[in-house]
This record gives structure tokens, sequence and C-alpha cells, in this order.
């Protein structure tokens, strides 16, 4: 199967992680987000709501190797586990690490599942939540 | 106020239009194609643009701090995604109580199209504030 080589060269790479990245909670971002999902409790001008981090920084890392699998991507899922909370002036650090690649032939061919793990770090050094999310190759 | 197994919590009915899918690409970041391009959505074998697992993500956040409010914590959140979402069909999210442990509360959560179909399956652990 062509697609082989691809999935070996992508499980090499559990374990792995990228260069953190950095960004600021900003109150104009915030909203921004807020107007998207559509949730207008004013909580949020100041606090982050449960998925706002997968917009700060991105939650998974670009696989180039995996666009040589399938078609088109999908998500299968997210966990959140959430330590303290997020807001607006938070200069947040993430980390994504790749952990986990497999396939899955079902009903309806072949997937691949890549699973990342990302650790959301506050400016004081203290983690205020984990990501883990699951990106399919279909 | 009194937190029992089984209780469902109020449902969140959301109305989701191919301008919010545009909206919260922007928002997130996510300018995958299939979000908002017709053309390209079905070239990938879907019916049209679908709808962002992040979004029914935080539909699904909203349905659990709307009902939470200020009298505890979110500690934990997930949700899977089993089938697709299409603009312009209402997206209902509900939940209910699983389980009751002193001061956390284990809730299912889940998003279902109009047809009743589960398209979105999930779970969140609250602590109450003591």
């Amino acid at each position: 199967m062509a697609t082989t080589s691809a999935v070996d060269r992508l499980r090499s790479r559990i374990g792995h992680t990228v260069a953190p990245i950095s960004a600021t909670v900003e109150a104009g971002h915030l909203k921004r987000f807020t107007e998207a999902i559509g949730d207008p409790n004013p909580r949020w001008n100041t606090e982050a709501p449960p998925t706002y981090l997968v917009a700060l920084v991105p939650a998974s890392m670009h696989l180039a190797e995996a666009e040589e699998y399938g078609k088109g991507w999908l998500n299968g899922g997210n966990r959140f586990e959430y330590v303290e909370p997020v807001r607006v002036g938070d200069r947040i650090t993430a980390t994504a690490r790749v952990a986990d690649v497999y396939e899955k032939t079902g009903s309806s061919g072949s997937l691949l599942f890549i699973i990342f793990e990302t650790d959301y770090v506050n400016q004081h050094g203290r983690t205020v939540a984990r990501l883990r999310g699951t990106a399919i190759r279909r | 106020m009194t937190m029992q197994v089984g209780q469902e919590i109020p449902a969140l009915v959301k109305h989701p239009t191919t301008r919010q899918l545009v909206q919260y690409a922007g928002a997130q970041g996510d300018f995958y194609e299939i979000h908002y391009d017709q053309d390209f959505a079905r070239s990938v074998a879907l019916p049209g643009v679908i709808l962002h697992g992040l979004l029914k993500a935080a539909f699904l956040g909203q349905l659990v701090t709307d009902w939470l409010g200020e009298r505890g914590t979110l500690k934990s959140f997930e949700v899977s995604y089993r089938g697709i979402d299409v603009p312009g069909r209402p997206y209902r999210c509900r939940g209910k109580i699983v389980k009751v442990d002193g001061p956390k509360i284990e809730l299912e959560v889940w998003g279902e199209d109009p047809d009743g179909n589960r398209t979105t399956a999930g779970s969140a652990t609250v602590l109450l504030n003591e």
C-alpha cells in the first residue's frame, strides 16, 4: 500500500514536541471568538470560555506527511482539562506533541489517526489547561 | 441546589449559518476549506460545508457553563465527533447528570441534529463551590 511509508514516517514522530508557541489573551480577540461561537455570557469579557485556547495558538502541529494519506482531515475529538482560569492579559505558552499515530480499517476504508497533546502554561509558569485532540485523515 | 443522577440540564439550541462558520474560521484561525467553500467540501465527498467540530464543542461548552454559572468550576470537558452537521439546521445541545460524588458532578453531554441523531457525544466534570 502506497501510504504505508507515510504512516511509518509519521509514527517516527511520536513523542516529538514542536517549538512552544506563546500568545497573549487580548480582549479584542476574545470578543471576536465569543461572537463567533454566539455565547453572550458577560463572563467571557475577561475570562476565556472552555474551548478558547484552540483559537489562541494552534492546537496541533502541521504534519505535511499526513497529507499524503487520504483526501481530507476530520476532527475526531477533543478533551480539555482545566487547572485554572485563563484571563485577558495572560501570556500562554502552548507545547504540543504527537502522542500517537495509528491506522484503522473500517467498512468505509482506511483512516489514519493522529493524537496530539498540548500543555498550556501561563506567565507564572503554572499549567492552566491540557488538551488531547484526535486528527483523522480519511 | 439539588443535583440528582439522571437529571437533565436545560437544552441549548443553536442555529448555525454559513456566516457563523466564516466568523468562526476567522476567530479560530482554522481556514480548512470544508467549512466555507461548497465546491471544495463536495470534492472531498461531503454534502457541502460542515460545522467545525470545535464550534460544536464550543456550543456544548456553553451548554455546561450556562447551566453551571458561578456555582462551580469546569474541570474537564471531552467531545467526540460522530457525524457531520451542516449550517441551516438547528443544533440542539443536551446534557444530563450521570454521577454525583460530593461536590464533583459528572455530566454526559451531546449534540443532536433535527432528526435526533447524536452527531457529537461528550462528557464534562464540574466541581461545585463548597
